[in-house]
């Protein structure tokens, strides 16, 4: 029989007519007891020994009790002095005897208390007098207190009565240990009989081992498992890319439709039908990526002239346009969209995907591209989240309700919404948080209702809000980010797209 | 956004409310929507606004709006004017991309340093804003005792003319110059002249303004110096050029508040156009011809609001008393009426220094601001719609999902780049080529910078970059990228063919064809498509170890080795495998 090292071992050391405890092998062995006690079920599973196991009840000296081993026991030395100064005759007075015995403090009640229960003599109205017939050298109490110097002592060795005693006066304490003792069964004499061999240890679980059976004879060499591995890095998504899913999840929760369209398109959809003069500040290069092609060849005619005399004339009986130039020039020349609302435009036309009626949600996570300085907090391309909600009728507590819903999802709470103002929706709102670690109340967003002139060229007859915020920003407040740079780009650190913790 | 620097305690004086400490000031100020940015050395307030309200551009506006806002004023104040003593003629000659004209005379201002400042400042944010860079309109302030007006006419008092000059055909001194020079000189010579030479870059006429004496103003480039404002003046003459008759004279009407504030006197001016005028921009709002047009136009403008739409805008339930006091507190009148269906509605005059009111919203906007729009409670919308994810995103993050299954970490890089990087730097050229990348790019017209001077023609370049970018960092580096990019294509509306597309590369100690070839095997099976790789030839990579991508019987990318050429010149010292295809294919 082939069986682990330390399994022989004990096997050996074992003995079939003399039980023997766990400590006694490992003693012997000089190995650990868990060891041991882990090697005795093994080869307890393999009927090779049995294990009884019992509870032993240990008695140990306390401190006080370890005291009194040296100087006796205090009554003891009371009997002394007192013989020694003739009470065994005469009775003397308590002072002479207690001063004659050395005894201070609590040792002086303890001596008294002990005296006369132990027959060392009597105490009466301050008199002492000393049983010449007593032994101090064969007090039971002291006796046991001496063989206990040595170590501790199983319970039962000792007389019940004096330990009882003992345990009272907190001289020993009482201790109850488990011991396992084996014992070799018949066939584990016989397996010593036949011959017991050491199996190899093994360092890898192989294929052999596994279908040959070996793996059961078999010990595993031991790996120290506290210990580094090499550094691992598997494929992970984009933090930016994490973020827009978490956002996508929460929106399509919420009811909202993603949207897409393009990248590169006319001006039109990008600014004109946002009600944006063609004037407008921000339409100059400055802000926008114009592209070195020919003007868009195909815009919705109809929708080109109503759009233009919402710009000169306004929308409504008492409505005013602007007082601004309006080419269809300038309509179908094409940028890089400059905000993703072009795709709303789209939508909320009915060329993306036919008329809409109320009510509807419409999403986007898309990217935009603006001719901004490139700094810690812009780039030239950033993810828009863009939303909107088209119903009968809706107010700007709507507004809000939607707004305070979103942003909860993220740990930004206690929205403020500061009036704003944009061309294209009316009223406008900066929304405001509180930074979920720093506390600060940060800008988070832009929202508003669509105007009329936006909605009434589009054919849409009801109400529409909507709202526009960076995804970078949202990630640099969810996660604390100082330098957008080093999120988004070609300029990333690997390391830190490796390292960083996912969002969940 | 505009920006306006205001002396709080002008603000106190003008507001008449002493007691506000400037931290009271500055929440007042938040109240309207002007935030506190900052103060300037003087100590004055630097107050940051939405570019809606430009009547509050100086300190009196700002003043203006903080007294309603304190329930000091109510409802639509017009200042009194004086009748008109002095007239603009209005010359055939004039240039016809810049026909209008409008002005107004100020009298008995008392213009201290402070005042003179904020006059100047006021000019200066309108000529920002409204005026986008004098281009559309521009404002001169003369000293009007510097004037000598001709003779109108034998009825009407002085006037001074509106003209067209050829660029040499006169001189003046400009301000900020001792010497004399054609309006031509001042656009090449003079630094203001300089800075504003584009916008009459174009003119055969120069714009320029005469009196008796002569030439005293080139706008909207420059004022003579013979008219300059300074502490010591008491009646001016404000003049206003532009290319669009309301605007002007919205900002004409923003000064003139301005300056009634400021106790002066305002005196109308009358604008005589030619019978026929011309103009550049035949789409421009007429004057009516031949008709005197007596400015400013301190007339107020109606607007028609019903009680539901406040009400259903606002989600709030109102008296009609409640928003007629709402209205007048935004500085409104404002009178109930019945609609021609019998409805509850208002009628609200708007008082002529608002720029802002195109429609009855804009009314709606004033009570909610008047009532405060944080005192409404949020609800969420009863709207029961169904949400969803559209079709190519979420390919595009399945796609994702399997490339990160197989590893690669997933980037995230600019859509823009330049042609070294999409082109030269890979080997390609795209004059000659034609293979994935050599497409016809799309380029900016005005790049802002030469980094990002067009956008990608597809996406391996960018993980060239971030490689090049990553060299002291581990290996293996196994990145990838589902991204855009786009070339020019006639056959587009728009000129531009967008399409997505998966990049990915393995740079390895040990890199070689297979280890691409395996996760394009990878891909073709998670996504039931079928995959050949023919070889082919590509600049970007060794010969004999490229091969086309071809899904399903298309051509749709390249897969190998990338040339040593390529790594060298991204400083890489190892292999790398690439590829790169159509996202559409595993569709």
């Amino acid at each position: 029989m082939q069986l682990p090292g330390t399994q022989v071992s004990v096997l050996e050391a074992a003995s079939a007519t003399d039980a023997r405890s766990v400590t006694a092998l490992a003693d012997e062995l000089g190995a650990k007891p868990e060891t041991v006690v882990g090697a005795v079920f093994e080869l307890e599973n393999r009927c090779l020994l049995t294990v009884e196991e019992r509870t032993e009840k240990r008695v140990a000296l306390t401190d006080e009790g370890e005291t009194y081993v040296e100087s006796g026991l205090p009554e003891v030395r009371l009997y002394r002095a007192a013989v020694e100064a003739g009470a065994t005759d005469d009775a003397i007075s308590m002072g002479q005897a207690i001063g004659a015995s050395g005894l201070e403090g609590d040792a002086v009640d303890i001596a008294l208390a002990n005296y006369a229960r132990k027959g060392y003599g009597s105490i009466e109205s301050g008199e002492l007098t000393a049983d010449p017939d007593a032994d101090p050298d064969a007090d039971g109490e002291a006796t046991v207190l001496t063989a206990l110097a040595d170590g501790p002592v199983d319970a039962e060795d000792i007389e019940e009565s004096v330990l009882d005693q003992l345990v009272s006066r907190d001289l020993v304490t009482v201790s109850e240990s488990t011991e396992r003792l084996v014992t070799l069964t018949d066939e584990g004499v016989t397996a010593l009989m036949e011959g017991v061999e050491e199996s190899e240890t093994v360092g890898q679980l192989t294929p052999e081992l596994l279908t040959s059976g070996d793996w059961q004879d078999v010990e595993f060499t031991e790996y120290n498992v506290e210990a580094d591995a090499e550094t691992r890095y598997g494929g992970k998504k984009h933090i930016l890319r994490q973020t827009a899913d978490r956002v996508k999840d929460v929106l399509v929760g919420m009811g909202f439709q993603e949207m897409e369209g393009p990248h590169a398109d006319a001006e039109f959809w990008i600014n004109d039908c946002l009600f944006m003069p063609q004037d407008h500040p921000a339409r100059t290069h400055w802000d926008q990526f114009a592209l070195d092609v020919p003007p868009m060849q195909d815009l919705p005619a109809e929708l080109v002239d109503r759009v233009e005399d919402a710009h000169r004339n306004g929308v409504g009986e008492d409505g005013d346009g602007y007082h601004s130039p309006w080419t269809e020039e300038v309509a179908r020349g094409v940028d890089l969209r400059g905000h993703t609302t072009s795709l709303s435009m789209r939508y909320l036309s009915g060329l993306a995907e036919g008329e809409l009626e109320p009510p509807q949600r419409y999403f986007s996570v898309e990217k935009v591209y603006r001719n901004d300085t490139l700094d810690a907090t812009h780039l030239l391309e950033f993810f828009q989240i863009e939303g909107w909600v088209m119903a009968e009728d809706l107010s700007v507590r709507d507004l809000m309700g939607t707004f305070t819903e979103f942003y909860e999802q993220f740990g930004i709470t206690d929205l403020q919404f500061k009036p704003h103002y944009n061309p294209y929706t009316e009223p406008s709102f900066e929304l405001f948080g509180e930074h979920p670690e720093t506390g600060e109340i940060v800008e988070i967003g832009n929202s508003g209702i669509f105007r009329e002139e936006v909605l009434r060229p589009l054919g849409v007859d009801c109400d529409v809000m909507a709202w526009g915020l960076a995804l970078e920003r949202l990630l640099m407040l969810t996660h604390g980010f100082e330098d957008i740079r080093d999120v988004h780009g070609t300029l990333v650190d690997l390391d830190f797209l490796r390292t960083e913790e996912v969002v969940h | 956004m505009p920006v306006v620097d205001v002396d709080p305690d002008a603000l106190r004086r003008f507001t008449g409310h002493d007691e506000k400490d400037d931290a009271e000031l500055k929440e007042d100020l938040f109240g309207l929507g002007l935030e506190f940015e900052g103060e300037t050395e003087d100590g004055e307030f630097q107050l940051e606004f939405a570019p809606d309200r430009l009547d509050r551009l100086s300190v009196e506006g700002v003043a203006r709006s903080l007294r309603y806002q304190y329930g000091d004023d109510r409802g639509v104040y017009v200042p009194n004017t004086n009748d008109p003593d002095w007239t603009i003629e209005v010359d055939p000659s004039v240039p016809d991309e810049r026909p209008f004209v409008t002005g107004a005379v100020i009298r008995d201002v008392n213009l201290d340093e402070a005042a003179l400042d904020s006059l100047i400042q006021l000019q200066e944010k309108l000529h920002a804003t409204m005026g986008r860079k004098r281009v559309k309109g521009a404002i001169g302030i003369h000293d009007l005792t510097m004037l000598k007006g001709r003779l109108a006419s034998e009825e009407a008092g002085n006037s001074i003319q509106y003209v067209g000059v050829e660029p040499d055909e006169d001189r003046f001194v400009p301000l900020d110059s001792d010497r004399e020079l054609t309006p031509g000189e001042v656009l090449t010579e003079h630094q203001t002249g300089k800075e504003y030479a584009d916008i009459v870059a174009d003119y055969e006429r120069y714009p320029a303004i005469y009196d008796d004496i002569g030439l005293f103003s080139f706008p909207p480039v420059i004022n003579g110096r013979r008219t300059e404002v300074d502490t010591d003046s008491r009646d001016l003459f404000v003049e206003m050029t532009g290319t669009d008759q309301w605007t002007i004279d919205k900002m004409l009407n923003i000064v003139c508040y301005a300056l009634d504030a400021r106790g002066a006197t305002v005196e109308e001016v009358t604008v005589d156009y030619p019978d026929d005028p011309v103009y550049a921009d035949e789409s421009v709002e007429r004057v009516d011809p031949g008709v005197d047009v007596v400015r400013p136009d301190l007339s107020t403008s109606e607007k028609h609001v019903t009680h539901d739409r406040i009400e259903g805008l606002l989600g709030v339930n109102f008296d009609p008393d409640e928003v007629v006091d709402l209205l007048e507190r935004a500085g409104l009148d404002a009178a109930t009426e019945e609609t021609d269906d019998g409805a509850l509605g208002y009628r609200v005059a708007v008082p002529p220094y608002r720029v802002d009111v195109l429609h009855p919203l804009d009314i709606v906007d004033d009570v909610g601001r008047a009532y405060g729009f944080n005192e409404l409670d949020p609800q969420y919308p009863e709207v029961g719609t169904v949400g969803g994810r559209h079709d190519r995103s979420t390919l595009e993050d399945a796609v994702r999902e399997q490339l990160v299954g197989l590893g690669f970490t997933d980037l995230l890089n600019f859509h823009m780049t330049n042609e070294a990087e999409n082109y030269e730097r890979m080997r390609v050229n795209p004059d000659e080529d034609d293979c994935l990348g050599a497409g016809e790019p799309v380029t900016i017209t005005e790049p802002y910078s030469e980094d990002y001077t067009m956008v990608r023609t597809w996406a391996l370049p960018s993980l060239a970059m971030v490689l090049e970018n990553n060299t002291h960092r581990s290996y293996p580096q196994d990145i990838a990228e589902v991204g855009f990019a786009a070339e020019y294509d006639a056959s587009e509306d728009s000129y531009v063919a967008e399409r997505q597309t998966v990049a990915g590369a393995l740079a390895r100690h040990d890199a070689s064809y297979e280890d691409a070839k395996a996760v394009l095997q990878s891909l073709a099976r998670d996504f039931d498509v079928e995959l050949e790789t023919p070889r082919t030839e590509h600049p970007s990579f060794i010969d004999g170890r490229t091969a086309s991508v071809v899904m399903d019987g298309e051509a749709v990318g390249v897969v190998g080795e990338l040339h040593p050429a390529v790594l060298v010149e991204h400083d890489l010292e190892l292999p790398v495998v690439a590829f790169e295809f159509g996202l559409e294919a595993l569709k």
